[in-house]
């Protein structure tokens, strides 16, 4: 799975600059309506070149956009290539982390039916419930949203009256009524887990945005399309008590002994998946 | 879900009693069957707000949905005490969509304001109403959120340019306008 955080970067700087934008003589005037209406514009061009999940392609069409680029970045689409058949591309909307991983997750529990992880995911979800309770949050603000990723976990699961197909998966996960309601989830899930334990996340977060913990997740987590960092895969990861690659596809050499893709890995402080299932996001870097 | 139409059906039966000597009123005991049964997330949710707001409602704030239309809301915020805005009465509308709680209603204020984040047409300019929106906010919590804005205006993003200017350049001026403005909340219709 890619995640098209990183190209977003070179993307957005190419497309603020094929939007028309008004000619500022005064950078004064340049207000908070004028910077959400170009980003209202970079959003809808995005919409237009990606689905929210992509179609399966071959690493080859990924090494073909960085022909001319740095034969670093080849080499390694080569490594990724012996251990991975092929990527998914994810719209760049601030949500690509959260909608890689809805269908990663859900992708994996279809191909592998496993009943005990459905129902060892069920009882994390329901203590993210209670977490969510014991903060404060009115229960009718979240439920709803429980409620639709809970029927998707259902639903990937053979042999019950509501059971989905790989092509209806897809179909779900590029419909914007369900994929942002499953990841509107996964933003309470990693909202919840910070506020809980804030102790453990506040030195991270003052190092990434100089914010408090509540600030952080009111602007940063909680809202749709704000960008995910180490925090809030840490946060899923623990909540949900699933494990999450990253590798990440950037211009470093270490070595002479060959190439080798940088990779983080979350493990889940407690319990979850054996790591043999880890759940792979490929994020390129955006200084491509 | 029931219990979120029973008390739907309160409101719809007090609203009855008020305005039973209209014949208007029969006209709309339909459209809020008919929206009762049209249950989208959106309304369902927004009949879960107004129970909310009904039961747990926030000092000086008021809000109910339009006789005929659960996706447009009325609301009243009572400027807070002890402010420059103490005794204002404001009233503003909510537009909802279908898409609501995953994108935030069109919050404007009816009542004519004079203040560093409303613009002319009473829209208004706050975080949680445009790119910091989010779901985890109801009717009661945009109210809130509104009526403190009120008190505590942000003035690097100005609405309106003068009132911003006033704020930090004229105070004393800035106040006068404001009881002006409060004073006209009273007898505007």
């Amino acid at each position: 799975m890619q995640n098209k955080d990183g190209p977003r970067a070179g993307g957005d700087l190419e497309a603020a600059t094929s939007n028309p934008t008004p000619d500022f003589d005064d950078w004064a005037k340049f207000g908070d309506d004028d910077i959400m209406q170009q980003q209202t514009a970079i959003r809808a061009e995005e919409a237009e070149k990606t689905p929210f999940v992509g179609d399966k392609e071959p690493l080859s069409s990924l090494a073909a956009e960085y022909q001319s680029g740095s034969p670093i970045l080849l080499e390694k689409i080569k490594v990724l290539g012996e251990k991975y058949a092929a990527i998914r591309r994810t719209r760049g909307d601030g949500n690509c982390f959260f909608r890689s991983f809805m269908f990663s997750y859900l992708e994996h529990i279809l191909e592998s039916q496993d009943q005990a992880e459905v129902d060892r995911a069920k009882s994390n979800v329901e203590q993210c419930r209670k977490t969510l309770q014991s903060l404060g949050y009115a229960d009718f603000t979240f439920e709803d949203f429980f409620a639709l990723f809970l029927e998707q976990l259902e639903s990937v699961l053979q042999g019950n009256g509501t059971s989905i197909s790989q092509e209806e998966l897809l179909l779900r996960s590029r419909d914007q009524s369900i994929s942002d309601y499953v990841v509107m989830f996964f933003r309470f899930v990693t909202s919840g887990e910070i506020r809980k334990r804030s102790e453990f996340f506040e030195p991270f977060i003052m190092g990434l945005t100089n914010a408090t913990v509540e600030q952080f997740c009111k602007s940063s987590v909680e809202p749709m399309g704000e960008e995910s960092d180490h925090v809030h895969i840490t946060a899923l990861s623990d909540a949900l008590g699933v494990p999450i690659r990253v590798v990440y596809l950037d211009r470093s050499s270490c070595d002479s002994a060959g190439v080798s893709v940088n990779h983080h890995d979350f493990i889940p402080a407690v319990g979850g998946l054996p790591n043999a299932s880890v759940m792979v996001v490929v994020r390129i870097c955006g200084c491509l | 879900m029931r219990c979120d139409e029973t008390t739907y059906f309160d409101f719809v039966c007090f609203s009855r009693k008020v305005l039973g000597k209209y014949p208007k009123a029969q006209a709309t005991r339909r459209v809020y069957s008919r929206a009762v049964r049209m249950s989208t997330p959106a309304r369902k949710r927004l009949m879960r707000d107004f129970k909310r707001l009904q039961q747990d409602p926030p000092a000086g704030i008021s809000g109910a949905p339009q006789d005929n239309n659960i996706m447009l809301w009325n609301a009243v915020i009572f400027g807070p005490d002890d402010t420059p805005w103490d005794g204002g009465t404001f009233k503003l509308t909510l537009q909802f969509t279908e898409d609501y709680p995953n994108k935030p209603p069109t919050v404007r204020f009816v009542s004519r304001m004079f203040h560093p984040n409303i613009y002319a047409d009473g829209s208004i300019c706050l975080d949680i109403l445009q790119n910091q929106w989010s779901p985890i906010y109801d009717v009661a919590a945009i109210l809130t959120s509104i009526q403190s804005l009120l008190c505590d205006p942000n003035p690097n993003s100005p609405a309106n340019s003068e009132a911003a200017r006033m704020f930090s350049e004229n105070k004393r001026e800035y106040n006068r306008r404001v009881r002006e403005i409060v004073e006209q909340s009273w007898t505007a219709d």
